[in-house]
């Protein structure tokens, strides 16, 4: 039997399994363990205990992460935010112990409370800043225990970030996603850029100044670095990467044609990228420590944007082999190539999760719109996430698997949305610029 | 459902150009084999990864052609063990938190000279005259109006030897960003195929995609998608 022979015989039987499972009509979507229930929390305050004067009057440090602290743990999906106001405790009346009256707090049907304060050091505005909170927990009737933070005013969210990751860590041993990054690229006036910005959209930091495109940012596994679609020299185009600490930069594929979507796999050792040097867009993959490349596809058609499984073992890709672009998936090697996607004449953009339970793709509907879809892996469950008017594209995970970021034109210009793997809480993320798009989600520190 | 068909078309000729590679070649003429012809190269690009000896030339060459001197530096994961966290404390010590500074500052200097330079194309392309050319939704397919333009374009290339042409490919923004970077580059060679037909030297000509990422209108209806869906014309700089 030829390999064709083969790959026609599994796309069959992949979409007689697609067609009996699309029946099904109550999909049941949980990027976690189906039987996570949230830890309702109870956030007291963090009390303000002396700010630096502003114009505005003098700016309230506990106040402030106290939000960025509720918004983190609301969007770790671990957590559910209780209101224990009833309980009748302010933050500025505690110090390090629990109030007697927290024994109550199950009744609000809070199991952690947590309180804490934040202010200067002194009066002079580049003082360092103090914030210190504290955990406790409902169930066992004890302090679980607290952090104390100092530095300088420009980390007062990343104060917030850090706490709430501890208290993810601690009652999942994940490390939380409040302190990851996400890269992404950004209109300045005509060119288009790299940024990274904080995971809720703030503190945006401009990466790469070339003046003209840099596109498809993805990002190494320990986070140092972000490889890319150059376009440095404007008529040649590149496959760079970038480190982001120094700004060094390396060429890694600089043939002729088009080198476009590259993407580490998970240890780090191969780059997974498309080329049209040899004519059409083909798949290759590079080894990082000898550089020896491979190709993976042969085909006449274009293949392209691939995502490796978690394992590293496996890519999903984009071919138009079959007419419009379609989801495939392969071995490492280009090995054992399988049509995944079924419905619809145009899937592309896949992002394979941290967890491996799902693909996210951009899927155009019945009414050509461009939306989110998801399927497993073995093509038995597909569901489109989101609706209505605009482009969607560059769908990323984040790495607890329970979020992607993607931009959108639904409002109007292009900007940057998450939303929970279930489809609830859509979020928009950015909110300056004229046209943001290509988010991709760092790995957790 | 339309665009789906013509671009299904065109695979079937691209599958049936790499069979008939010779017949391609006599038609086309010699100077096209230089690096032009898309699918010729994916013809013979998939025979020598076959036939072993070509391999080891073909994969220095790319070497050669990537990292230039530099060594790429270890790229695995500390590993995921909650990192810097160092978990709450009874009694917790101050723990520093560090700045935020995990970007080098960029430096904008090479973006204010590429303005200029690309500036000086615009102003040289307008002075030339030079016609674009503009496909259907989904499609690379030259319209006759395309041939039109591109006929004028040819005429003036032809009389200006000395002169170097980059063709961009462009599209409008419906469909994902990597997706639109490959049909640009077919519309720019589908363009470029045709200025060779035409007598224009492959060696004055190159192709660049720019995707769904340098458009010419922002508005999201069919009268500004059509003017994006382009191979837009450019005269090289400094040649």
């Amino acid at each position: 039997m030829s390999s064709k022979t083969v790959i026609v015989g599994l796309c069959v039987s992949a979409g007689l399994v697609w067609i009996i499972e699309s029946g099904a009509t109550d999909v049941f979507l949980e990027a976690t363990r189906p039987d996570f229930q949230k830890i309702p929390v109870g956030v007291v305050g963090i009390a303000d205990a002396g700010g630096p004067e502003s114009p505005e009057g003098r700016i309230k440090l506990g106040t402030r992460i106290e939000e960025v602290l509720k918004a983190d743990l609301r969007r770790s999906l671990v957590f559910s935010l209780v209101d224990v106001a009833s309980l009748g405790v302010k933050a500025s009346m505690l110090g390090s112990e629990p109030h007697p009256s927290f024994k109550q707090a199950t009744e609000q049907g809070a199991s952690v409370i947590v309180w804490g304060k934040a202010g200067m050091k002194s009066e002079d505005k580049d003082a360092d800043v103090n914030m210190e909170a504290y955990v406790y927990d409902a169930g066992s009737d004890e302090l679980v225990g607290g952090k104390r933070y100092v530095g300088s005013p420009a980390v007062v969210r990343l104060m917030a970030h850090r706490f709430a990751d501890e208290l993810v860590f601690r009652y999942t041993g994940e490390p939380g996603i409040a302190r990851t990054k996400i890269a992404y690229v950004a209109e300045q006036g005509a060119a288009r850029e790299l940024f990274v910005m904080d995971y809720d959209g703030y503190e945006p930091r401009q990466v790469t100044a070339d003046g003209f495109l840099n596109l498809m940012p993805r990002w190494s596994p320990d986070r140092r670095f972000l490889v890319f679609t150059a376009y440095r020299h404007r008529n040649t185009q590149t496959i760079d990467m970038i480190e982001l600490a120094t700004g060094k930069r390396w060429t890694l594929v600089s043939w002729g044609g088009l080198n476009i979507t590259p993407t580490l796999s998970p240890d780090g050792n191969f780059l997974a990228f498309a080329s049209s040097y040899e004519g059409n867009s083909e798949l290759y993959r590079m080894d990082t420590r000898t550089k020896a490349v491979q190709r993976l596809t042969v085909n006449a058609a274009g293949d392209l944007s691939p995502t490796w499984s978690p394992s590293g073992r496996e890519l999903a890709f984009v071919s138009d082999r079959s007419g419009g672009p379609q989801i495939f998936l392969m071995s490492g090697d280009g090995t054992n190539v399988r049509r995944l996607t079924f419905e619809g004449d145009y899937n592309a953009a896949p992002a394979w999760s941290p967890r491996g339970n799902w693909i996210a793709y951009v899927c155009r509907t019945p009414k050509k719109e461009y939306k989110l879809c998801l399927i497993t892996p073995d093509g038995q469950k597909r569901v489109q996430l989101t609706t209505g008017p605009g482009v969607d594209d560059s769908p990323s995970w984040s790495p607890d698997g329970r979020h992607l970021v993607f931009s959108s034109t639904v409002e109007g210009r292009s900007h940057i949305y998450m939303i929970n793997a279930d489809g609830k809480d859509l979020e928009r993320i950015t909110h300056t610029g004229t046209h943001n798009s290509a988010p991709a989600w760092s790995p957790a520190s | 459902m339309l665009e789906r068909t013509v671009l299904h078309r065109s695979h079937k000729k691209l599958r049936k150009g790499v069979k008939n590679m010779t017949r391609l070649q006599s038609l086309v003429g010699v100077p096209f084999v230089i690096g032009s012809c898309l699918l010729m190269m994916a013809g013979c690009a998939s025979k020598s990864v076959r036939s072993g000896g070509d391999t080891v030339a073909l994969q220095q060459e790319r070497q050669d052609r990537g990292v230039s001197g530099q060594e790429v530096p270890d790229l695995s994961p500390f590993g995921q063990d909650g990192g810097s966290l160092r978990g709450l404390d009874k009694n917790p010590s101050e723990e520093r938190v560090g700045s935020n500074a995990l970007v080098a500052k960029s430096d904008p200097g090479s973006a204010a000279r590429q303005l200029d330079e690309i500036r000086a194309e615009q102003a040289a392309s307008v002075a030339a005259g030079l016609r674009d050319v503009f496909f259907a939704f989904d499609s690379f397919v030259i319209t006759e109006e395309g041939r039109q333009a591109l006929a004028r374009n040819a005429e003036w290339i032809k009389s200006n030897r000395g002169v170097q042409l980059k063709i961009e490919g462009h599209c409008d923004e419906r469909g994902t960003s990597a997706y639109n970077l490959v049909l640009g580059e077919k519309r720019a060679k589908a363009a470029r195929n045709y200025l060779v037909e035409l007598g224009v030297s492959p060696g004055q000509l190159s192709v660049v995609s720019y995707g769904k990422e340098r458009p010419f209108c922002k508005e999201h209806d069919e009268s500004c998608y059509s003017q994006n869906r382009r191979a837009h014309m450019v005269v090289k700089g400094g040649s």
